[in-house]
């Protein structure tokens, strides 16, 4: 039995180096003479360059074109400025240049209230069992990475996910909202430690007001995050209860043939797509291929967001239709339970947003405009 | 990959107990024998299957480790329907845990077959120094309430094995028992992966 309901352990074996960064990593399955390689890299770059122009023209502006801003970020977003980008995608910092210093400090401040509140008489005044709760789950989170391993860290998520929960009361803290936290949390660190990898960064050497600057930021990048997909999360989960049968109908349509397969071995969706909804797909892949997915999905918009997530999860299936075809009950369940995703980079995860990106055109619903009248 | 599909039972068990008493290194620990130092919260459902040998004949054990926070019971607890089994597990270093037992048997109660054979887990014994459950305390609770009873460590090893092997000789004595005053075989050898469970014609999902 080669496929066990192990987790993965995928940061482990990736290297350290950013693929964001690192233009000259091929991409291992196209064989190519080492000189036209390295006309290929020398374009990449080139064009890596380009766009890194295209971004930093657009956020010198005194207002920010969003709809353009958007549109560049689809493609990705350059490691050195995603920090600003995605607070500019998701809302947190408004388009106009001037008042973003004060919104961030009225912001900052707000959320070190609310965490004053919570946490200046001690630990013994909080709800324990939600104490409890999300303490088990953020040791439980990304415990190969060893920044997810220093404690200073694993508070800071703690108060976060512990605020959103108490000012959440419809749903509460719900598993796998602690992976959520964490491309936020790490993408806005990583700006306070350019030149290093965050993943094993030095916690100790970074201060105090930079480490509450994090916090803060992520809480309500967060915030804005789950009030898009709120019910995921209350009562029966409904939200994800009607995304696994939207992805059901959707996989009837592009994949008949697997779709009839799994009805003949009593597979059902919520066995596995369940998951794949709670954490936005984020237990299937490698913590930066995440990253670089949401810069798509936040361009995509909050709105969009959830929309675009069920035509990736379509692609991701269908990605291993010849394989799932061939295997039984048991085997399809264990394998969609640990899909083969360690050594993904971005390039696998641009062509799966792509493949979403065209089934989304040829079944979304389509615009008004092109209802016929 | 389908090379352990020779069997004689194929029988549905399901993990449950609060959030973090050990379920999924439990299961690690008895379908391959290890335990995950990066192991990770269990969101909904997942699935892991071992065979083994009782009285001569192959069980296969399809064993559904459900998360354990109160969110996800809605959609856990369709998964009890069709499992010939339960193991219910609590953390003996945790007392919430153990209190929280009788919650557990009352979903078993609501969702699950009425025959269900169920035993009593007290997980994580390798933490001695730690311990707030009695073990005599878990004793008489499951003998007052027709359980079996267990302490583990999925960390050590100890008596996970044992515990497995335990409750699916129970389940194998109800069913052959059952078969006999049935006069009928109960589930033939081979049936195809993820179909047939015995006791009851059951599916091993829950329909949506
Ligand atoms: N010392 C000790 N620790 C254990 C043992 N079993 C599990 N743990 C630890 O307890 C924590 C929770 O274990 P899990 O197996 O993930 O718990 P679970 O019951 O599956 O939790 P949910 O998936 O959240 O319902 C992990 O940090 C494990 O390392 C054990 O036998 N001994
Ligand atoms: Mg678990």
């Amino acid at each position: 039995m080669s496929n066990t309901i192990s987790i993965k352990n995928p940061q482990a074996v990736r290297s350290n180096s950013s693929s964001e960064t690192n233009g000259l990593s091929g991409s291992p399955g196209r064989p190519k003479s080492a000189e036209s390689k390295m006309l290929g890299d020398v374009a990449e770059l080139n064009s890596k360059a380009i766009r890194f122009k295209k971004f930093e023209a657009l956020l010198e502006c005194a207002v920010v074109d969003m709809e353009q801003l958007k549109k560049l970020s689809w493609m990705g977003v350059p490691e050195e400025i995603r920090h600003t980008v995605w607070k500019l995608l998701m809302g947190y910092l408004p388009s106009n240049s001037k008042s973003r210093d004060d919104i961030l400090k009225k912001k900052r401040g707000e959320y070190l209230e609310y965490v004053h509140q919570q946490f200046f008489e001690g630990k013994s005044s909080l709800d324990q069992a939600l104490v409890h709760q999300i303490h088990i789950d953020i040791l439980r989170t990304n415990a190969s990475i060893p920044l997810y391993q220093n404690t200073i860290i694993q508070e800071s998520l703690e108060r976060i996910l512990y605020i959103w929960a108490i000012r959440h009361p419809a749903s509460g803290y719900v598993q796998g909202i602690n992976d959520l936290a964490t491309p936020f949390f790490q993408v806005f660190l990583q700006s306070y430690v350019p030149l290093e990898d965050v993943e094993r960064v030095d916690v100790l050497r970074i201060s105090q007001d930079s480490l509450n600057e994090v916090e803060s930021d992520t809480f309500w990048c967060l915030t804005r995050l789950l009030d898009g997909i709120q019910d995921n999360y209350t009562h029966a989960q409904p939200g994800i209860q009607r995304q696994i049968a939207r992805l059901k109908e959707l996989i009837n349509r592009i994949d008949a043939q697997l779709y009839a397969h799994f009805q003949s071995e009593g597979v059902e969706f919520i066995q596995f797509a369940f998951r794949w909804m709670n954490c936005l797909l984020m237990r299937e892949l490698p913590l930066k291929s995440t990253i670089r997915m949401w810069d798509s999905y936040q361009a995509e918009g909050i709105e969009g967001l959830s929309e675009f997530h069920l035509y990736v999860c379509a692609a991701f299936l269908v990605k291993w239709s010849a394989e799932l075809k061939k295997m039984e009950f048991q085997d399809i369940i264990q394998f969609l339970q640990s899909c083969p995703t360690a050594t993904w980079g971005d390039r696998d995860i641009e062509l799966l947003l792509s493949e979403a990106f065209m089934w989304k055109s040829l079944f979304g619903s389509s615009p008004n405009h092109l209802k016929p009248s | 990959m389908s090379k352990d599909d020779e069997y004689d039972y194929l029988f549905k068990v399901v993990l449950i107990g609060d959030s973090g008493v050990g379920k999924s290194n439990l299961l690690s620990r008895f379908t391959r024998n290890e335990f995950n130092l990066d192991s990770k919260s269990t969101i909904g459902v997942e699935f892991a299957t071992r065979t083994i040998q009782v009285d001569g004949k192959t069980i296969k054990a399809q064993i559904w480790d459900t998360a354990g926070q109160e969110r996800y019971r809605a959609i856990t607890s369709a998964y009890y329907r069709g499992a010939v089994g339960a193991l219910l597990v609590y953390d003996i270093t945790k007392m919430s845990s153990y209190e929280n037992v009788n919650r557990w048997l009352k979903e078993l109660r609501d969702h699950a077959d009425s025959n269900i054979q169920i035993m009593l887990v007290g997980n994580k014994s390798d933490l001695k120094h730690a311990r707030a459950v009695a073990t005599e305390e878990s004793k008489t609770f499951a003998a007052d309430n027709g359980l079996t009873f267990i302490e583990t460590s999925a960390l050590d090893s100890s008596n996970v094995e044992p515990a497995f092997q335990k409750i699916l000789t129970e389940i194998y004595r109800v069913v052959s028992n059952n078969a006999l005053k049935a006069g009928e075989s109960a589930g033939g050898p081979s049936l195809s992966g993820g179909k047939a469970i015995v006791i009851d014609a059951s599916q091993p999902a829950p329909v949506e």
